[in-house]
C-alpha cells in the first residue's frame, strides 16, 4: 500500500503584518506547514502504523527552499520519502497548474499510489481546488471534507463532515482524500525520527524531470489571475461596559439589541 | 496559455447549478445564486439564466420549475442518468462536462457548499473551466470581465481574481454573502429541456449519514442568524447548558472555540475559526472567548458582535460592537432570563 501526502508550506496567518496601505509586508513572514496538511500527514502515518511494513508514505511539496523544513518534519514523524518540487518556471501558476505538476510527480515517483491525501484548504489560497483536481487528472475518485480514514485492503471507509451531518462513504482505491481537522492529536517528531530525517536525502525535482512543458505550468498554464491583494477591512470595537452590576449591564445590552433591531 | 478548445465568444449565458436539501427542497444556496445571477444578467443586458438540475432515474424537475422561474431562471436544464441518483464528484463532473460541451455557458454559478466544493475542482480540469471558489462579491469590471472577490490568508485578506481568457468561468458563492432576493416574477414560465447524460457507476458510495449534534439541534451553524459561542471561560462541559439556554432563548446555534473542542467539551462541528467553520450571522455572542486571531477570522464578518469576558484586555473586545467586562456565569443566565421575561424574539 503506497500512500502519498501532498503538503504545502504557508505563511503563519497569525503573524501577518500590514503596512499603512493595507498591503501585506512580505519581509518577516513566518513559514509553517499548512494546518490541514498536518492532519493529512498524521492520517497517513497512522494508516502506515496500522498496516505495517508493507506500507510506504511519500510526501510531495511544490515550493521553494522554505518548504524543506516541512518535508523534514514529515520524514521525522515517519514518512519514508520526500520530494521538493521546485522550479522558477512554476511561478505565476494557479491551482490548475499545481494539479498538473502534482499529477505528473505522483505518476513518476509513486506510480502505484493507492491513496493520495491532501489538506482540505491551504490557509493562504483557501481554494480547496488542488486535491479533487489531482483526482480528476489521475482519473480516480476523490472526497473532500474528511476527518477519518480507515482501510480494509483496497477499500477505504471515509468519515466526512458537512452541513448535512456526518457522512460515511466507502471508496474503492485508488482514490484521493482531502482532510479537515481530525479528532485525534498531531504527533511531535521524536529525536530518533529527526536524526533519520536528517540522514534522508530530499531530491529536488525540476520541471524537466516531470515531462511537462513550460507552457502547462506557470503563468502560461494558469486560468485565473489575481488583480489585487489587500487586507480585509478591519472591524473595530464599539462600546465596552463594566459588568460588575450584572443586571445593569444586561439592561444596557438589551437596549443595544433593540437599537440595532436584532430583537 | 493552453489554448481553450473553443473560442470564448462562442460561450454565452449564465447557469446556476441547483442544489437540493436532504428533504428535497431547493437549498438556500440556490436562491442566493439565482439572485446573484439575476443581478449580473441585468448588468449584461438580460442574459438568459438556466437552472441546471442533476437527476437520477425517476426524479423529475417538475416540483422545482415554478420556484426556479420565480427566482429568475429563464430556462431549466435537467441532466439525467441512473447513476446520478447518488452523489459522486466523478458523476457530477461527467454530467456537467457533457452539458457544457453541448451548451457552452459563459458563466456558471453555484452556492459554495460541501457539494460544489467537491465536484467543481474536478470539473475545472475536465471541462475545462476557470474556477473561482468562495466569492464574497461579484462585479462586472470595466473591461467586461467578471471580477470575483474572495477571502484568502485565513480570511485576513481579500483578493480580486478574474479569468479573462477561459470560458466557461465558474464561481461558487459563499453562504449569505449574496442575500436571497425577493421572488420578482411569480408565475413566470420557463422552458424545460431534459438531456440524458452518460455517467459511469461511482466507485464511491454513501453508506450512512448521522446528523451531527449541531444539525440535530435544528440549527446549523453556517445558516444561523444568531450564534452563541462558548470558550474556555465556560470552564467545563457541565456548564455549557448555560450557553445552550441562551442560544435557545434566541433561536440561535451554539458555537465553540477550538480550546473547548480540543478539550472534548463540544463536538468539532461547533468549532468556529480557521480550522473550524466561518460564520457570518447577524449576531455573534462570545462568552468566555479570548479572541485569538484564529478564532476571530471565523467570525469577524458577523454583523454584530457581543462579547462577555472577565479580562478587559481580551482581544475579543477589539472587534466587539458591544462588550461587557464581566463574569459570564452572572451575565449569561441573567440575559437568558431577561429575554424570556420580556418575551424578546429575534427581529
Ligand atoms: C493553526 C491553528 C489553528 C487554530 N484554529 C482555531 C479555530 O479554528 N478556532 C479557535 O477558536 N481557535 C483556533 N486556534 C486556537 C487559538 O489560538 C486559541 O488557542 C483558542 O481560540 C483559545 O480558545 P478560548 O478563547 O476559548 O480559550 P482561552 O484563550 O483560554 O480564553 C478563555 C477566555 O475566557 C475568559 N474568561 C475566563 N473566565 C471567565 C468568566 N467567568 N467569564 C467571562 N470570561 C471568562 C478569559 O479572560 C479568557 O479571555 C488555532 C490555533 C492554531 C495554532
Ligand atoms: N504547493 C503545493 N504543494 C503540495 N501540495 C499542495 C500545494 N498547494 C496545495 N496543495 C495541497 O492541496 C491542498 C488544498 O490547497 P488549496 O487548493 O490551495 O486550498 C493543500 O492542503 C495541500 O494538500
Amino acid at each position: 500500500m503506497n500512500i502519498v501526502v501532498c503538503i504545502k508550506t504557508v505563511p503563519d496567518t497569525a503573524q501577518l503584518r500590514f503596512d499603512s496601505n493595507n498591503q501585506l509586508m512580505h519581509d518577516n513572514l513566518e513559514w509553517v506547514m499548512n494546518p490541514f496538511c498536518e492532519y493529512a500527514l498524521e492520517t497517513a502515518v497512522r494508516l502506515k502504523e496500522a498496516i505495517g511494513e508493507s506500507a510506504t508514505v511519500t510526501v510531495l511539496t511544490v515550493g521553494d527552499a522554505r518548504s524543506k523544513d516541512a518535508l523534514k518534519k514529515a520524514l521525522a514523524v515517519g514518512c519514508d520519502q520526500a520530494y521538493l518540487i521546485n522550479d522558477d518556471r512554476f511561478n505565476g501558476g494557479d491551482t490548475v497548474t499545481l494539479c498538473h505538476i502534482l499529477n505528473a510527480a505522483i505518476a513518476k515517483y509513486v506510480p502505484d499510489a493507492k491513496l493520495v491525501l491532501f489538506g482540505q484548504y491551504s490557509s493562504d489560497q483557501m481554494s480547496g481546488n488542488v486535491g479533487p483536481g489531482v483526482g480528476q487528472l489521475m482519473e480516480i475518485p476523490s472526497l473532500t471534507f474528511c476527518k477519518e480514514v480507515t482501510l480494509s485492503g483496497e477499500q477505504a471507509t471515509l468519515k466526512r463532515e458537512t452541513e448535512k451531518g456526518i457522512e460515511t462513504y466507502t471508496m474503492t482505491l485508488p482514490g484521493v482524500v482531502c482532510m479537515m481537522k481530525c479528532d485525534y492529536e498531531l504527533r511531535m517528531p521524536a529525536i530518533k525520527g529527526v536524526m533519520k530525517a536528517n540522514r534522508t536525502e530530499i531530491p529536488e525535482v525540476k520541471l524537466d524531470d516531470l515531462g511537462l512543458s513550460a507552457d502547462q505550468v506557470g503563468a502560461g498554464g494558469a486560468f485565473v489571475t489575481s488583480m489585487s491583494f489587500t487586507r480585509k477591512p478591519q472591524k473595530t470595537g464599539g462600546q465596552k461596559i463594566d459588568g460588575s452590576d450584572p443586571q445593569a449591564a444586561v439592561n444596557q445590552l438589551i437596549d443595544y439589541l433593540h437599537q440595532q433591531q436584532i430583537v | 496559455m493552453v489554448t481553450p478548445p473553443t473560442p470564448k465568444d462562442q460561450f454565452s449565458g449564465i447557469w446556476v447549478v441547483v442544489e437540493r436539501t436532504q428533504t428535497g427542497t431547493l437549498a438556500e444556496a440556490t436562491f442566493e445564486a439565482l439572485t446573484a445571477a439575476r443581478q449580473l444578467a441585468a448588468e449584461q443586458g438580460n442574459t438568459p439564466i438556466t437552472a441546471v438540475l442533476l437527476l437520477g432515474d425517476g426524479d423529475t424537475p417538475d416540483p422545482y420549475q415554478a420556484d426556479l422561474a420565480a427566482h429568475g431562471a429563464t430556462a431549466v436544464l435537467a441532466l439525467t442518468s441512473a447513476n446520478l441518483a447518488t452523489y459522486s464528484g466523478q458523476g457530477y463532473t461527467q454530467a456537467l462536462t457533457q452539458a457544457i460541451a453541448a451548451k457552452k455557458p459563459a458563466l456558471i454559478l453555484a452556492g459554495a457548499t460541501s457539494t460544489s466544493k467537491d465536484y467543481a475542482p474536478r470539473l475545472a480540469l475536465a471541462a475545462p473551466l476557470a474556477l473561482m471558489p468562495d466569492a464574497t462579491q461579484l462585479t462586472m469590471g470595466s473591461s467586461g470581465q467578471v471580477e470575483v472577490t474572495r477571502p484568502v490568508y485565513a480570511e485576513n485578506m481579500l483578493t480580486i481574481v478574474t479569468a479573462p481568457d477561459v470560458r466557461p468561468q465558474m464561481v461558487t458563492l459563499r453562504a449569505k454573502a449574496f442575500r436571497k432576493g425577493e421572488a420578482p416574477a411569480a408565475g413566470a414560465s420557463v422552458t424545460t429541456e431534459t438531456m440524458a447524460v452518460d455517467v459511469a457507476a461511482p466507485t464511491l458510495q454513501l453508506v450512512g449519514i448521522s446528523a451531527s449534534e449541531a444539525a440535530s439541534s435544528g440549527k446549523s451553524l453556517a445558516d444561523a442568524e444568531i450564534v452563541v459561542a462558548g470558550g474556555r471561560g465556560v470552564k467545563g462541559p457541565e456548564n455549557f447548558p448555560l450557553v445552550e439556554a441562551l442560544a435557545q432563548s434566541l433561536g440561535a446555534a451554539v458555537g465553540a472555540s477550538r480550546a473547548v473542542v480540543d478539550a472534548g467539551w463540544r463536538p468539532h462541528s461547533e468549532q468556529v475559526g480557521q480550522t473550524g467553520k466561518t460564520v457570518s450571522p447577524n449576531l455573534y455572542i462570545a462568552l468566555g472567548i479570548h479572541g485569538a486571531i484564529q478564532h476571530q477570522v471565523g467570525m469577524t464578518s458577523s454583523r454584530h458582535i457581543v462579547a462577555v469576558n472577565t479580562n478587559p484586555d481580551a482581544p475579543i473586545f477589539e472587534i466587539a460592537d458591544f462588550g461587557i467586562v464581566g463574569d459570564l456565569f452572572e451575565i449569561a443566565p441573567l440575559l437568558t432570563k431577561t429575554i424570556k421575561d420580556k418575551n424578546l424574539t429575534p427581529a
